[in-house]
């Protein structure tokens, strides 16, 4: 059998308390190590650059700088990190804008216990993953 | 060091996890219960008798505010401390007079966290230095009695059911929420509608809105 390939996770929330909640999701899951946590989006953007993390997960409401901005910034600046965004958004909209900034996946806050680690999984291999909430054609249309 | 039970109450399954985390890590410290709206963290209290209850404003049914009024006279000996990320001078102003004793910002370390609830447990009362900042300016202005205004308006019953109502609950839906008949609950909403001066639901929905009993 070959072993999940181990990739490296930059956490970013403005709230320390949901990074403990994320921290202690993929405590369990050696694969998926922790490199950094960041508190908005300008420090998020400052320690993906020094850590070259495999996935970004970010929130969407931070300052500086929300999450969608900081997707977008990173995905033209490191087109190889993917960028989960964790949001209590369920929102079709935010969901699009989500997209279009080259998010390569979105998680809703209330999936996170359940499908955050699937989630990393399908990035990890290059796939993309949404909420199963979200019609699954839009999400089609939305990301391709 | 003596134990301490500690009953958490938030709607998000994450932040219940980050905060069972970082309360186990400390010796002494135990999550007794957990609830996920403001209703079941009252039920909660009462059955388990925590020493210290951990809430949030903004959940579903019953917000923590109001959940905090009846924890107040339902569990005396428990402290309350409210945890939110509405940063506000209305907000602060709310929790302290629903009874709370510690009032944080989601935003907050860590460490302030900890520090609450150890504070709380020796019944001192524990604000962030923002906090306390942003109450004195209030008081200063003598407008920190602004937040009550709805409170001596309704009783808190009403506000309850207000709340049940723009969540889109029907008076029927209320009345078997809260165990009473449909047409208590028919009454209470003319009431509500009467003194609040609200033509609507849809207004009613907005003044909720307006006055954080419920998230828009």
């Amino acid at each position: 059998m070959v072993s999940a390939p181990h990739l490296r996770v930059l956490l970013s929330d403005d709230h320390p308390i949901v990074r403990r909640g994320v921290r202690n999701i993929l405590e369990s899951t050696p694969e998926y190590e922790i490199c950094g946590e960041a508190g908005d989006g300008d420090q998020t953007l400052q320690l993906a650059f020094r850590l070259h993390p495999d996935v970004i997960i970010t929130d969407i409401s931070m300052r500086p700088m929300n999450g969608l901005e900081v997707t977008q910034r990173l995905h033209t600046a490191l087109p190889d990190a993917k960028v989960l965004i964790l949001t209590m958004h369920d929102s079709v909209e935010m969901l699009r804008a989500a997209a279009a900034a080259g998010a390569s996946g979105y998680l809703l806050k209330s999936d996170a216990e359940e499908l955050l680690v699937s989630a990393l999984h399908s990035l990890g291999e290059g796939h993309r993953f949404v909420s199963p909430s979200f019609d699954a054609k839009l999400v089609n249309q939305l990301f391709d | 060091m003596s134990n301490l039970k500690i009953l958490i109450a938030d709607d998000h399954d994450l932040v219940r996890k980050g905060l069972r985390m970082l309360i186990e890590e400390h010796p002494g410290w135990t999550v007794c219960a957990e609830a996920r709206s403001g209703r079941e963290a009252v039920e909660q209290a009462t059955q388990t008798s925590p020493d210290i209850v951990v809430i949030d404003v903004s959940m579903p049914d019953l917000n923590g505010l109001e959940a905090t009024r009846l924890l107040r006279k339902q569990c005396p000996k428990a402290e309350v401390l409210v945890i939110t990320h509405h940063d506000s001078d209305e907000m602060a102003a709310e929790v302290l007079s629903a009874g709370a004793r510690g009032y944080i910002l989601k935003s907050d370390s860590d460490q302030e966290l900890a520090h609450a609830v150890d504070a709380l447990s020796r019944h001192r009362p524990y604000f962030t230095a923002r906090v306390t900042e942003m109450f004195l300016a209030n008081r200063a202005r003598g407008t920190a009695n602004q937040a009550e205004s709805i409170r001596k308006r309704l009783t808190a019953r009403e506000v309850e059911i207000l709340q049940l109502l723009a969540e889109g609950k029907t008076a029927k839906e209320v009345a078997a929420a809260l165990g009473i008949a449909t047409k208590t609950s028919d009454t209470h909403r003319t009431n509500i509608m009467r003194k609040l001066d609200l033509h609507s639901i849809a207004e009613l929905v907005r003044y909720a809105i307006r006055n954080k009993i419920v998230e828009p």
